[in-house]
């Protein structure tokens, strides 16, 4: 069983396996390398990253929330020259294919980011993370943007509230695949700060707003989808492709169990 | 860095602590005080447990009796990862070493009281080599019993009430302890930081990189450094509890 999630393009963008980590959640790709058998999967999504380095939001980032946790990270990363020199060996070793999660911050940032990646060989593909306030206009220019510079397949992942609203502008402006969804966000009171706190939401009480709106999407457009939100066993990820999607991302269950990213990818390739 | 079961062998009590004792032969041998482990325990995201008494082939945790590992039992078996992070450096030239603790955060620091069979640098082996503890609690009834600790640990008593030891806070007694020390480790509410490091400024000014460390414990996602959730604040940027800590140089801490 193969996929191929950019059909269109000229590199496509072939994965043996349906099942991959979401941005955000993996690191960036050595991180779970002891704790993962990558082998199994179909593809690394690494980052988000950014043009420059972001010292990201202060402590406390992440809350505990019933069934699950908030997170607002503020895209900490050290920046794409430091991210390339401590990791472009990592992704060249890996046994699947590498896939960058861009963040969608500016349209200047973006092109910075996907000229620099556009070279690399090791670099299968680039997934783009869109700003969660963006209106159809800022989404196409930023993926757009993207588009232009990048020579890998380009995967535009889409904010869960605004998935039905931006996919069609998205495949205008040329995305090869598109992710449903970005994790929500939600608020948390911080009781410790007496402070609230707004940030990604993980759990699976995401899975069925994220599967009702993959739905919703997938009967806009005909370009593959990656299914993503809340997934946390094989049963929930076959309702993503149930429901239309190619692909699956895991999120916040890897921190759980990061043994569940192969199992689940084992148990869809025996089916 | 692991992903195993653990086996419940013996869950009792230790002072005002549930002990439980996991089996984990391929995570124990990598503990050492403040590594941690995090335990699948059923709600969403893994508790953090600290080893308190380390073995080759086991550890104890001692936890509130209101944590999830306190309603563990002998027999079930736990999913763990670890062992994780950086862990208190004493340098092995250390001839007095001061704990600092207040009896909830103490269970952290318990295995530098203790000989971890194998070491090759056993600290309690050298000669001369004393450790000092400086320990709080509200009351009298809070605290970890004396009784517990190894003869050689040199144990200062402080409640907030007075009704046992020293009436008032660690701070007091602080300054006269850490001009004595040469290595000084430290688990208490990070609120207490600041004046902490104040004090350390002010009676040990130009003391080494990593002569007073503390603990650090941000509530945790992955573990590995992978979802960004431990930041701590530090005096250049930022860093995260799960690999860069729990434990830092006090006066790094912002």
């Amino acid at each position: 069983m193969t996929i191929d999630l950019a059909p269109n393009h000229k590199a496509g963008l072939v994965l043996a396996n349906p099942v991959m980590p979401a941005a955000g959640c993996f690191g960036f790709g050595a991180e779970y390398a002891r704790l993962v058998e990558v082998e199994a999967l179909g593809a690394l999504v690494v980052g988000p990253l950014t043009a420059h380095p972001r010292r990201g939001a202060e402590s406390p980032r992440l809350v505990p929330t019933p069934g699950g946790v908030l997170l607002h990270t503020g895209l900490a990363n050290p920046g794409l020259s430091a991210i390339l020199r401590r990791y472009a060996r990592v992704w060249a070793r890996s046994p699947v294919p590498v896939i960058v999660h861009v963040a969608g911050t500016a349209p200047d940032e973006v092109v910075s980011c996907c000229q620099r990646l556009s070279g690399l060989e090791t670099i299968a593909g680039l997934e783009l993370g869109l700003p969660d306030t963006a209106d159809p206009d800022e989404a196409t220019a930023i993926i757009q943007a993207a588009h232009a510079s990048a020579s890998q397949p380009l995967i535009v992942r889409l904010p869960l509230v605004w998935a039905d609203a931006l996919c069609q502008a998205a495949v205008e402006a040329g995305a090869d695949a598109l992710t449903v969804a970005a994790p929500p966000r939600g608020t948390a009171w911080y009781a410790p700060g007496n402070h609230f706190i707004t940030g990604r939401l993980y759990g699976p009480f995401v899975l069925p707003l994220a599967l009702r709106a993959l739905r919703r999407v997938a009967a806009l457009v005909s370009i593959p989808l990656i299914g993503c939100g809340g997934i946390h066993t094989v049963e929930d990820a076959q309702a993503f492709l149930r429901a239309g999607a190619a692909a699956v991302q895991i999120d916040g269950a890897i921190w759980r169990d990061p043994a569940c990213l192969a199992h689940v990818a084992r148990t869809l390739q025996v089916k | 860095m692991i992903q195993s079961d653990a086996l419940i062998t013996d869950v009792g009590t230790s002072g005002p602590f549930v002990r439980v004792t996991l089996a984990a032969p391929a995570i124990a041998p990598g503990l050492e005080a403040g590594r941690f482990v995090l335990a699948d325990l059923g709600d969403y995201l893994r508790a953090l447990l600290f080893p308190a008494r380390i073995e080759a082939q086991e550890f104890d945790v001692l936890v509130s009796p209101h944590h999830p590992a306190a309603a563990l039992r002998p027999g079930i078996a736990v999913d763990l990862i670890g062992p994780l992070g950086q862990g208190f450096e004493i340098p092995a030239a250390t001839d007095r070493l001061l704990l600092v603790a207040s009896t909830a955060h103490l269970p952290v620091l318990l295995p530098l009281t203790h000989q971890k069979p194998g070491s090759a640098a056993s600290l309690r082996e050298k000669p001369g080599f004393s450790i000092a503890l400086l320990l709080s609690a509200p009351t009298a009834a809070d605290l970890y019993p004396i009784r517990l600790f190894p003869p050689a640990v040199e144990v200062t008593i402080v409640t907030t009430d007075g009704s046992a030891g020293h009436r008032g806070s660690p701070l007091d007694l602080f300054p006269d302890l850490v001009r004595w020390a040469d290595c000084a480790c430290i688990a208490d509410d990070p609120a207490t930081y600041p004046a902490l490091a104040e004090i350390v400024r002010e009676v040990r000014a130009g003391s080494g990189r990593r002569f007073v460390q503390a603990l650090v414990v941000p509530p945790m996602a992955c573990g590995v450094g992978a979802c960004q959730g431990c930041a701590v604040s530090v005096v250049r940027g930022t860093k995260l509890a799960c690999t860069d800590g729990p434990v830092f140089d006090l006066l790094e801490l912002r």
